[in-house]
């Protein structure tokens, strides 16, 4: 499985990232790592900052991606936003998280699925 | 950005003010709500989230921050939902207030955005009613709002409704109720006191009870009709006035007992615990203390089926409302009295198994257990007991007739006459009852002439009668009296009022 799923992450990226710019969003930063958590993707789409997490998901795994994102994921992930905007010195923007979800069936085609406003920081 | 909207909050039976401040900034999206929510409230941000977006809105972006003023007062309940909502949709501008300030909004949302009824509404109106002149109310709830005059009250449906009413794109006109129609229309009890086969004696004695608001203890084998008996005191009591009737609807409004039963108690409560019942139960309490049964019961009738089977301390705690008429309840947070002027009716076996002094079947209990039995109830509490009545078990020619006697409505008559007098006699005077009367009282207006003096000294030498017991004789004589009509107590009243001591006869025990 090792490097199998690496490279499914890799190529997850890649397509997500089409996939965003496809939807009018723009890409600000990938991979962006905190102390204590990291943001696949950050982009602006219209007057919001985005922070996407995406997740792969195939037909020899089991349930939702979005049931996936536990507790302690979006505690990294929100870590990670306010580390961002702390750095970035953002203020007074309108933040959003969203979850993009990539299926791979077992043609090896993909479904792509985006939604937008996943979770709040509580 | 910032936005106020009125609401309220129930302490006891009295409501106050509440500012819904719904405050949003632009950040990591989020919502927090301060200002001492409890469960029910903090759980509201799911629901209006839900409500807001199946209502055709946005949910707005960004991070809110809720306080409900005064942020140092505990709120509970569900009924913050609705001024959230609105909150939330006026910050983001979804809706642009065209109204002006001041309305108070109450309600609870389903998810799908409509607005359901919540409790204590009638309270709320009326303690609000001098200082807000305009009240956002459920739908449900528009009747038990309008019972307030002089407020206007705006009846809504759906959040979209309340909404579009705030922007001013819809008229919504102020729910009226016809209050003396509503008092009228209400249905009666549906059971009557000529359902009741043969006790012919029990019926007279809970007529007297009745008339003088005495309190009864009912002994007797089971299915002998203590507990039908019981449910039909009420039947036989003066009607509800009207501002009673608001009271007690105060009372099952902030306990959630009004769904579904219109928007006006008419009917004298009867309410009949399970002995399993805590003493907070019968009493009212929890951390925000809440009307118990002796509170619901009042201007009604508390039925304790099974007596000794309550706890002990149960029985105990009745002691204080049965004097005074209502309730203090202290916790930490809060000390709130409410009102109990009930009529405590108790029924009870002879013995544990019931047979005891039942003409065709033999008792089983051993005299120790007998005494046991009735060593639950205590002097004190006997004390407050005017009336103690046998209810025998019925005769097989009885059980077999059709049931006969007076309907409940000429009883009534003659209690209303009875009690007519009486609150002429007690004008200016704290009680308003012949069982209320103090020592003073009842040296005064308990005379009686000499015959009647003869019997009931024989009676004290006879059955043994009590000091405690002579006192109460002298009031269920004077009711008796009253129920005739008559100013003096005579022979025959004293002789009936001795019939209704049947415990003191029996030397404190069956």
């Amino acid at each position: 499985m090792g490097l199998e799923s690496y490279q499914q992450g890799i190529k997850g990226e890649e397509i997500a990232e089409n996939y965003l710019l496809e939807q009018g969003y723009q890409i600000l930063e990938k991979n962006f790592h905190s102390q204590q958590g990291e943001i696949d993707i950050i982009a602006r789409d219209k007057d919001f900052l985005v922070f996407v997490e995406v997740k792969n998901y195939s037909f020899r795994s089991y349930g939702s991606p979005v049931g996936a994102i536990r507790k302690s994921k979006k505690q990294s992930i929100v870590h990670a936003a306010e580390t961002y905007l702390y750095k970035k010195k953002i203020r007074n923007t309108y933040c959003r998280f969203d979850v993009l979800t990539i299926y791979r069936r077992k043609d090896g085609s993909r479904a792509i699925e985006l939604y937008k406003n996943a979770f709040t920081i509580n | 950005m910032l936005v106020k909207i009125n609401s309220a909050a129930i302490l006891g039976l009295e409501a106050y003010l509440v500012e819904v401040e719904v405050d949003s900034q632009k950040r990591l999206p989020g919502q927090s709500i301060v200002g001492l929510p409890d469960a029910s409230v903090r759980e509201s941000r799911d629901r209006v989230r839900a409500a807001i977006e199946n209502s055709g809105f946005e949910f707005p972006p960004g991070y809110f921050t809720i306080n409900l003023a005064p942020a140092d007062t505990k709120k509970e309940g569900p009924l913050y939902d609705l001024p959230i909502a609105l909150g939330m949709l006026l910050v983001s501008e979804q809706i642009l207030k065209k109204n002006p300030d001041g309305t108070v909004v109450l309600g609870e949302l389903s998810l799908d955005g409509q607005v359901r009824p919540i409790n204590g509404i009638l309270p709320i109106c009326l303690s609000l009613g001098k200082k807000r002149k305009k009240v956002i109310v459920p739908k449900e709830n528009a009747d038990e709002a309008a019972l307030v005059g002089g407020i206007n009250v705006i009846p809504v449906n759906s959040l979209r409704e309340a909404a579009d009413y705030l922007a001013g794109n819809i008229k919504i006109s102020p729910h009226k109720v016809d209050i003396d129609a509503l008092f009228q229309s209400q249905p009666e009890y549906g059971i009557d006191f000529a359902d009741v086969k043969g006790q012919g004696h029990v019926k007279r004695a809970l007529e007297v009870a009745a008339a003088g608001g005495h309190n009864v203890l009912l002994v007797g084998p089971p299915g002998s009709g203590k507990t039908m008996l019981a449910r039909r005191i009420p039947t036989i009591m003066p009607p509800l006035s009207l501002g009673e009737a608001l009271e007690v609807t105060k009372l099952f409004s902030v306990t959630g007992l009004l769904h579904g039963k219109g928007a006006l108690v008419t009917n004298r409560p009867f309410r009949s615990p399970h002995h399993t019942t805590s003493d907070i139960g019968i009493i009212g309490g929890g951390r925000i203390p809440r009307p118990g049964e002796v509170s619901l019961s009042h201007f009604g009738v508390l039925f304790l089926d099974e007596f000794p089977e309550f706890d002990r301390n149960v029985l105990e705690v009745l002691r204080q409302p049965l004097e005074d008429g209502k309730v203090t309840i202290s916790r930490a947070h809060s000390s709130l009295t409410y009102p109990a002027q009930f009529m405590l009716v108790a029924a009870m076996n002879p013995c544990p198994c019931g047979r005891l002094y039942d003409f065709n079947q033999s008792c089983i209990c051993t005299p120790a257990q007998v005494q046991r039995y009735w060593r639950k109830l205590s002097e004190p509490l006997l004390d407050r007991i005017d009336i103690q009545l046998e209810v025998p078990r019925l005769k097989a020619e009885e059980i077999s007739a059709m049931p006969t006697g007076e309907s409940s409505k000429e009883i009534r008559k003659r209690v209303m006459q009875a009690r007519k007098l009486q609150s002429e006699r007690f004008k200016g005077c704290q009680i308003y009852s012949n069982a209320h009367m103090n020592p003073k009282q009842i040296k005064e207006y308990c005379v009686l002439d000499k015959e009647a003096e003869n019997i009931l000294k024989s009676a004290i030498v006879h059955l043994k009668l009590s000091a405690r017991a002579y006192d109460k004789v002298l009031k269920v004589a004077r009711t008796i009296a009253d129920l005739e009509g008559l100013k003096s107590i005579q022979a025959q009243h004293v002789a009936e009022a001795t019939q209704y001591r049947s415990l003191d006869r029996k030397g404190g025990e069956f």
